[in-house]
């Protein structure tokens, strides 16, 4: 089976158009790891590009876009994203 | 006697016909969700899940602990049909009598420890919720455990953890909450890291009272140990000098480092909504999980009309509410966190009213603690009962004058979470509030005052005692 994978955006504009773009991707192989979540500068395209893990991409309120995308996963990156200090943390749970 | 843990609780709403063992088996993805909601939605029992796809027969699931009134009436070891005004008077009456937790060496929890490497949560069958969840979600009924920096106070609190990876997941717990208030104001400043527990399944009170809007600086622990009428039994965890309770099914012990943040949500709310505030939110890293054998994972599945989040807070914030408007001296007979009304609306019923009686009210419940969740409220006069929502929203529709009885406040502190709420006022936090002025107005001759027409109000008791022997005769 493919490798497939979802991700969560506010403006998916931002992901197409051939650029690197970093995201956190959910895992949706089956069992019991599924949905573990790994942050990756990656290349979305859409259609999907035969070969590449299958990408589907959901709205900041769960909605899935029922077209597919693929995604090429340049590089894996740490579990933590560049943080913000604590103190802006309003300014973070809003920036989504 | 209070409950010692989870299970022996458990046992007791299986007796009580609340609780549903499902010995067949069920995905932890999404069908017991399923399960749960319509437990919610249809006055089901409590289900209890055996047999988990992809996991050993020895982990096992329960969700809706707590999710109606006759729950929580066993939960604090009072009659099961308790009527909901009797059990917010005596949760206020035990609040005020808190009992301390003692510390035990050791307990059930620490029948398994697992530490550092060893650590894996997907060994515990964290459940996808809702569809469109952002992931699987392993704190939705728990407790969560911090400690402040300087005073040595400890916090419990209930906020949302949804599972990132095997070793780490997030929190939702903004300011004013108390984890969001102490990260902020204590440790982000030092820049040191928050030691955290997580603790699912210990007995249900301290469950109840993570959820419980108690002041800055009081221990829930105390509150949970004057319900019960006992103090609660705590145990050090082994990674950090934090205390959790003895007999919890599951402690996961882990820390927050300021700065440290993830991508986190949505998820199906309390509000009956997944809306809104999918973000970056702090992580808690994981260092050890322990565990009782046979593990209980507990959860609970928010939506709408209601879920366990709408029936505790319709005990404890009213509760809370009653409380601060009495002691601001105000006529009050009793106070209704709607539990229809996702904490969005109170009933409040007055006596005497006088002029204005109805912002007075209002403006106190949105100065406690916890009032810019509740942006309506409904003001009553006391022929009403404000637990009866069907009395209620007659009061609403037929003494409420939709000009000078709907009272609107257009600038007020929002609640991110309000579905309401524009992107942009969720952003600033602009916020509205309205009350409801159901009292008939004080300068409206007393005597031409409407008569309400009911059974027990229009009739002399002579005729409503023949009529009442009529319909008995014929067997009603
Ligand atoms: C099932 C359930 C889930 C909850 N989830 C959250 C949450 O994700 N974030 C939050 O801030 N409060 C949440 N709450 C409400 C808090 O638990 C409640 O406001 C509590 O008083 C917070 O504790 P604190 O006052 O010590 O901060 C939840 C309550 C329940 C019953
Ligand atoms: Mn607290």
């Amino acid at each position: 089976m493919p490798q497939e994978y979802e991700t969560f955006a506010r403006d998916s504009a931002h992901l197409f158009g051939g650029k690197e773009v970093v995201m956190t991707l959910r895992d949706l192989t089956p069992g019991r790891r599924k949905y573990r979540g790994i942050n990756v500068r990656g290349v979305v395209s859409r259609p999907p590009r035969p070969g590449e893990a299958v990408l589907w991409i959901r709205s900041v309120v769960g909605n899935r876009d029922p077209a597919p995308c693929s995604v090429r996963i340049v590089e894996e990156l740490p579990e933590t994203f560049q943080g913000l200090p604590y103190s802006d943390f309003f300014e973070a749970m809003q920036r989504a | 006697m209070p409950f010692k843990d989870l299970r022996e609780f458990l046992a007791r709403l299986e007796k009580e016909g609340e609780l549903q063992k499902f010995d067949e088996e069920v995905d932890w993805n999404l069908e017991a969700g399923a399960i749960s909601r319509r437990a919610l939605e249809t006055d089901l029992p409590a289900p209890f899940f055996e047999k988990i796809k992809d996991y050993p027969k020895d982990r096992r699931m329960v969700s809706c602990v707590l999710a109606n009134l006759k729950r929580i009436a066993i939960a604090m070891d009072m009659a099961p049909d308790t009527p909901m005004r009797e059990l917010i008077e005596e949760y206020l009456r035990r609040q005020k009598k808190p009992v301390k937790p003692v510390t035990v060496k050791t307990g059930p929890c620490k029948e398994n420890v697992l530490i550092g490497d060893e650590v894996d949560l997907l060994k515990f069958p964290v459940p996808v919720i809702h569809e469109g969840d952002g992931g699987r979600y392993i704190g939705t009924w728990h407790l969560t455990v911090t400690r402040d920096l300087n005073t040595g106070w400890t916090n419990w609190g209930m906020y949302r953890h949804m599972l990132h990876d095997a070793k780490s997941f997030g929190v939702l717990a903004p300011a004013p909450k108390h984890l969001g208030t102490m990260a902020d104001q204590k440790y982000a400043p030092q820049n040191l890291p928050m030691p955290v527990a997580v603790v699912l399944g210990s007995e249900p009170i301290t469950t109840f009272c993570a959820a419980t809007p108690v002041p800055y600086g009081v221990s829930e622990a105390d509150i949970a140990g004057g319900l019960r009428g006992e103090p609660v039994e705590l145990v050090k965890c082994e990674t950090s000098d934090l205390l959790v309770p003895a007999h919890s099914e599951i402690v996961i012990e882990g820390e927050i480092t300021p700065g440290d943040e993830r991508d986190e949500g949505p998820f199906g709310e309390y509000t009956g909504y997944r809306s809104g505030l999918a973000s970056p939110k702090p992580v808690i890293r994981v260092k050890a999980v322990t565990f009782r054998n046979d593990p209980i994972f507990t959860f609970s599945c928010p939506g709408v009309p209601l879920d366990d989040s709408a029936s505790v807070f319709s005990v404890n914030k009213s509760a809370q509410f009653l409380d601060e408007l009495r002691s601001k001296g105000l006529p009050v007979t009793g106070a209704y966190l709607i539990v229809e009304g996702a904490s969005h609306a109170i009933a409040v019923s007055v006596k005497n009213a006088y002029y204005g009686i109805a912002g007075e009210v209002a403006h106190v419940i949105w100065s406690a603690r916890h009032g810019l969740l509740t942006p309506s409220v409904i003001v009553v006069e006391d022929d009403v009962d404000p637990c009866n929502l069907q009395q209620v929203f007659h009061a609403m529709m037929t003494k409420c004058h939709p000009g000078r009885g709907i009272n609107k406040i257009e600038h007020a502190t929002a609640w991110p979470l309000i579905p309401w709420l524009s992107e942009h006022e969720r952003k600033h936090r602009m916020g509205a509030r309205v009350y409801y002025d159901c009292t008939w107005p004080v300068d409206w001759d007393r005597a031409e005052l409407p008569v309400r027409q009911s059974f027990a109000e229009c009739y002399p008791k002579e005729i409503q005692e023949k009529a009442l022997r009529k319909w008995r005769s014929h067997g009603h």
